[in-house]
């Protein structure tokens, strides 16, 4: 290998300093790290997943399996990179992957000789023993032996982010057709887009030397479209995924590898574009073939060899064997043999194109027809190739064997919304399927034969993709490129890259040359036959020597022709199977280059066609994308939004340990409280049990709702009736779901006839919100109602204790908080600052409680006025620990009672309902079902044992029952009583189980502790409610 | 409240403003209709993220039964007929923040999937900034308003002051 003198797309002036594996290289500005590697010699890149064997560049494009790569070191450090996609920069450090101790010398090379262990569903069927623990111990060196490159462990010091962008048109794909729609949509006057994961626009044309036709039909094009204001021409970035809507997911990469990005910009930038249409014009990826060690560093698509000459000026072998079964890769070796190199043809077809033939001798290439490459001879670089043909087998010295097994268009992104790509059988592939509205296609994605069609199709489909748009300016014809070159191929292509079918016989049959694996692959099995190595080897012990040798179809994941057929002799027939058996197409790659070979090798195992095999379904992202990108900026300090109730400032001031609820921040405890959490919250009981505590409680759900049939509407949503409830009071509501069991609870005050302010949990509050918004425009859009959420408008706080009452009425000394004029349950609605003022008392922790509501922005103020206003009496503010506990004491329900399993029955509701009948939920919560003796009951539990606690989540059983299985039920909250001088829990219990007095043991397999409680009522504190009343 | 940031270019001010809703019943609208625009003595939106500026009051059709009346000044408010309507003051509940500068488009195309450059002057829409829920309302050019909640308004302005800084 050598760089070229002159020629290509790089920039001699400015060479670029890099390392890989820590050897000192240089290559040019427009190199790819895979071209500047090549130019340095290197052949030798990695190493395979499953069998260490040694691998080099294949591709020069996305479709890469073997030349994997890790760049940046420390945080920047990004595994399995394709060097053939990363823009080599100054100063760029890359290390190979998956060997040790170097990549040279790989110890893990040994995996080969176990090859014959290893085969499609080695793990599965030897590391399900001894016992079912013995998985996580094999699985530690099982990660080892086998894999790609290993991420950094340090943070990543770089930016990245996210924008959305929005377009007319959106074109993927630079080639030919993407750049003639650009200008044709451009022209039309619509706004475009049009996207290229390479960091130079061209797409194939880029192969072409720069002196040839094709390169100043490029040029012409870039300037005018970089003339035009509409257009916007984004490199670097990899359409990745197609999304409802038309939304295209892309990334865009800066600075690979390098340090610092510029002041400010994203190391890689995940786009989210909308386009109102899109043109599909992603080309095409050349197949490899499928022989005997076809894995070998030396072996390259012949594409690529092609792209590597004359986009890089680099000259990956002088003596060449060019193995074929199409014309596309005549272009590689006239090329090839023009730059110096000695080329050979071998061809599987009876007979190229008679002026192909010409060509060649022209230029010095020799031709062999009815020729296919069985094995290629050298482990860490091709020294040979040995050939099948009519007159027996045949060796040919090379250092590069260039191959060309058909073409694949790239359907990856058309087949995201579901349309399953369809097969054409002129020219054996697969092309996107039916498209719907907005979305067009063009150039070789659909098969398209020629530059000139490629051409011609990207102006129609830029035309109709404007044209859909609503942009219809007059269009020019489309810039035709006349090609005058002799190397025009038989289709008067241009390019010369046919599509030509490749002889599909030799696919089915699994091994493109390979006599060892044909004849099994070929037949059905007879009867008796056990083995296709034992059978080949008697059957055919010339072809089988000749091909000795592992031929991979997926090169990435280390699958050959013999798994497959194990696959198939296994019953793994269905390729969703085939795929998750031998792991084939799962590799980063997402088997680009081996999709087709399986299915047509299973096709033939199976006597069907290819489209009756049908694919795998093709799936987001096309490339891989990196985790950094998708978060974007959402990481650290802006993981997630804050929600800061209008007091948080003050309770961080105040000492309060902040805790998060969903998004709200809340005080947990107060340190002033306690040294700890558990300190803290019985000390806060204490106070409002006996004096009276402050609790910010403007993170419950707040709704509006008005309107004439508003009470009509609430007595349907809520299970216990509310069209009687008299202005000015509120009432504690319950809601079920569809199936009947409870959804939530709150409590929902009559402001006026026809005006209700609802309260809901704070968990529950976008989902109680949703749901009512549901019912109206669904099930009842007869009602005239309005709900709109106010659970930013107000803050909110509750005074409660004994003292609550004198503090209220020290603090608003204007208003009469006497128990006659705000009963419990009472509604007080009076202006404060111009403002309105509402209290309502309600009670969650069991005494004397009013809640208060202003308008956020006076939320602190009204805070720190009844915080000065309750000094003299005691008041300090509690946490949410402390409510917990007070709710529990008074045996209240909330969340974990509230599960999404519970009924009105089983938390001792149903009396609420009564007979009631027409809500939400009604029909299914009668039920049979549901009144099942086993069903859980709400208890109370007292744990009577010294010393020890009741915990959470803890299974119930009877006294000398075998502490197994799921038990008779479960502690939902718990606390410690100072009331009491006891834990207390909240449970439930099989009815038949909860008898008051009856004793239970409270199993916590976790902690391994096992306690003995009594089972009591759920209500602990103040049973008939006088604390809370008088 | 009342807050503001500079960065280069780009400068971003919180602040209190009033908000009214006005909903109409359906099969009653175009007495609603009616109704509201004699107390404002002049026309509505007619379309959802459409707006009217009366006086100091920009009127917002937010829905297709929902207006937003917004302003600096304490509307006057006058209750609608209840068997045509019901209003409600949000104004409590969000901050202004106003956006103004050069490199608008580059902020806000990392805040919020808005076309900017299809957006109108005077247009406004709903829609997420990191996941929470706003109104945006395109002032002219170069500045918007986005109606924030107020107990999300700082994780937002620290969020969008972060998007000034990003490059191009």
């Amino acid at each position: 290998m050598r760089r070229l003198a002159i020629g290509g797309r790089i920039d001699r002036s400015q060479p670029m300093e890099f390392t890989f594996d820590g050897r000192a290289m240089t290559g040019f500005r427009g190199d790819t790290l895979a071209s500047a590697l090549l130019a340095n010699g290197v052949r030798l890149v990695g190493r395979s997943f499953k069998y260490h064997r040694p691998r080099g560049i294949l591709s020069a494009g996305p479709e890469e399996p073997n030349a994997l790569v890790t760049l940046g070191t420390g945080g920047r450090r990004e595994p399995n990179l394709t060097a053939t996609t990363v823009e080599l920069a100054d100063g760029l450090v890359a290390e190979s992957q998956n060997r040790w101790p170097s990549l040279k010398f790989d110890a893990q090379g040994i995996n080969g000789l176990f090859a014959p262990f290893l085969s499609a569903g080695f793990y599965y069927k030897t590391f399900m023993g001894p016992t079912r623990r013995a998985w996580m111990f094999y699985e530690h060196f099982i990660r080892k032996a086998a894999g790609f490159g290993r991420a950094g462990e340090e943070p990543d010091p770089d930016r990245y982010d996210v924008r959305h962008l929005f377009a007319d048109v959106a074109i993927v794909g630079s080639g030919p057709a993407g750049l003639s729609a650009a200008l044709a949509a451009g022209e039309a006057g619509a706004r475009v887009v049009l996207i290229e994961q390479d960091f130079a626009l061209g797409g194939t044309l880029l192969s072409d030397p720069q002196d040839s036709e094709s390169a100043a039909w490029l040029s012409g094009m870039l300037a005018r479209l970089a003339g035009m204001p509409n257009v916007s021409l984004m490199t670097r970035t990899t359409a990745f995924g197609a999304y409802d809507g038309n939304v295209l997911g892309l990334v865009e990469r800066h600075g690979s590898g390098t340090a610092d990005p510029k002041e400010g910009q994203a190391r890689q930038m995940l786009l989210l574009l909308r386009a109102k249409s899109i043109v599909y014009a992603s080309g095409a990826l050349e197949r490899p073939l499928t022989f005997a060690n076809n894995d070998r560093p030396g072996i390259m698509l012949a594409s690529a060899a092609r792209i590597y000459l004359n986009r890089f000026a680099v000259l990956t072998g002088t003596r060449v064997v060019v193995a074929t079964d199409n014309d596309s890769a005549y272009r590689a070796a006239f090329d090839l043999a023009t730059a110096g190199a000695e080329v050979t043809i071998a061809d599987s077809r009876a007979e190229p194109i008679h002026d192909l033939r010409e060509q060649a001798r022209r230029r010095g290439v020799a031709v062999r027809t009815n020729s296919l490459i069985a094995n290629a001879l050298g482990r860490r670089a091709v020294r040979a190739v040995s050939l099948s043909e009519p007159g027996g087998a045949a060796t040919v010295r090379c250092d590069l064997v260039a191959v060309s097994g058909g073409w694949s268009p790239t359907v990856h992104l058309t087949s995201h919304f579901g349309v399953k790509p369809v097969y054409r059988e002129d020219i054996q592939t697969f092309v996107p399927g039916k498209l719907g509205a907005g979305r067009f296609v063009a150039g070789a994605v659909m098969g398209g034969l020629t530059t000139a069609g490629a051409i011609e199709q990207g102006h129609r489909a830029g035309v109709d993709a404007s044209a859909f748009c609503g942009a219809a300016k007059a269009v020019q014809q489309p810039v035709r490129l006349e090609l005058t070159e002799i190397d025009a191929g038989p289709d008067d292509s241009p390019l010369g890259t046919s599509l030509r079918p490749a002889p599909l016989a030799q696919l089915v049959r699994g091994g493109y040359g390979s006599p060892a694996i044909l004849p099994e692959l070929h037949r059905p099995r007879r009867s008796g036959e056990t083995s296709h190595a034992k059978r080949t080897r008697g059957g055919d012990e010339e072809g089988a020597k000749l091909a000795a040798g592992k031929a991979f179809v997926d090169i990435q994941m280390d699958v050959t022709t013999q798994d497959i057929a194990l696959a198939h002799r296994e019953g793994y027939e269905s390729v969703e199977h085939l795929k998750r058996y031998t792991t084939l197409g799962m590799g980063t790659d997402q088997g680009k280059t081996s999709n087709f070979y399986a299915l047509s090798a299973m096709a033939g195992l199976r006597g069907m066609a290819v489209p009756e095999v049908g694919t795998t379904t093709f799936r987001p992202p096309y490339t891989p994308v990196a985790i950094g990108a998708l978060a974007g900026r959402s990481i650290g300090h802006h993981y997630k939004p804050i929600r800061r109730t209008p007091m948080h400032d003050w309770h961080v001031a105040n000492g309060a340990q902040m805790l998060e609820g969903g998004l709200w921040m809340r005080p947990w405890f107060y340190r002033t409280s306690g040294r700890d959490v558990n300190e803290a919250y019985v000390a806060e009981m204490r106070m409002v049990r006996e004096t009276a505590g402050l609790m910010d409680i403007s993170t419950l759900g707040k709704i509006d709702v008005q309107g004439p049939d508003a009470a009509e509407f609430l007595d349907r949503v809520y299970a216990n009736g509310f069209a009687r409830l008299p202005v000015g009071r509120a009432r504690y509501g319950i809601m079920l779901r569809d199936d009947g069991i409870v959804f939530d609870d709150g409590t929902t005050t009559r402001l006026g006839e026809r005006h209700f302010f609802m309260t809901t949990s704070t968990a529950k509050a976008a989902d109680v919100m949703s749901r009512l918004e549901f019912l109206l425009d669904t099930a009842w859009p007869d009602l005239r109602v309005s709900v709109t959420s106010v659970t930013y408008e107000w803050a909110a706080m509750s005074v409660a204790g004994p003292n609550s009452r004198d503090i209220l009425a020290a603090a608003f000394p204007d208003l009469d908080v006497s128990n006659e004029a705000l009963p419990h349950m009472g509604l007080l609605e009076e202006q404060y600052r111009d403002m309105h003022l509402r209290i309502i008392r309600l009670s969650f922790s069991g005494e004397r409680a009013y809640e208060i509501y202003v308008g956020a922005s006076l939320g602190n103020e009204v805070w720190c006025r009844l915080m000065e206003a309750g000094a003299p009496f005691g008041l300090k503010p509690y946490g949410v620990e402390a409510l917990g506990a007070l709710r529990v004491e008074k045996g209240h329900i909330a969340g974990p009672e509230i599960d999404g399993r519970t009924t009105l029955d089983d938390l001792g509701l149903s009396r609420m309902v009564g007979k009631r009948s027409g809500y939400v939920g009604e029909v299914l919560e009668r039920r049979e079902a549901f009144s099942d003796p086993a069903r859980p009951r709400l208890v109370g539990l007292r744990c009577f044992e010294p010393g020890k606690q009741l915990h959470a989540g803890a299974i119930l059983f009877r006294p000398n029952e075998s502490l197994q299985g799921h038990g008779l039920g479960r502690i939902t909250s718990v606390t410690y009583s100072p009331a009491l001088d006891a834990w207390v829990a909240l449970g439930l219990l099989a009815r038949e189980a909860a008898v008051e007095g009856a004793e239970i043991v409270a199993a916590s397999p976790i902690i391994g502790q096992a306690v003995r409680a009594r089972v009591v009522s759920p209500i602990f504190l103040d049973p008939k409610g006088e604390r809370l009343r008088g | 409240m009342a807050d503001s940031s500079t960065m280069a270019g780009f400068e971003m001010a919180a602040d209190d403003c009033v908000i009214v809703q006005f909903e109409g019943w359906d099969g009653a609208m175009a007495q609603f209709e009616a109704q509201l625009r004699r107390m404002l003595d002049g026309p509505l939106p007619n379309e959802v993220g459409e707006t009217v500026r009366h006086d100091s009051w920009v009127v917002i059709r937010v829905a297709p039964r929902r207006f937003w009346l917004l302003g600096d000044d304490p509307l006057p408010i006058r209750d609608i007929d209840p068997e045509l309507g019901c209003t409600l003051p949000l104004g409590e509940g969000r901050v202004r923040l106003r956006l103004f500068g050069g490199v608008i488009k580059h902020v806000l195309e990392r805040c919020v999937a808005v076309d900017w450059k299809t957006l109108g002057e005077g247009r406004a829409v709903q829609t997420g900034l990191h996941r929470v829920p706003i109104l945006l309302l395109r002032r002219s050019a170069f500045e918007c308003d986005l109606l924030v909640p107020r107990s999300f308004s700082k994780s937002m302005t620290e969020w969008i002051a972060d998007a000034s800084t990003a490059g191009p």
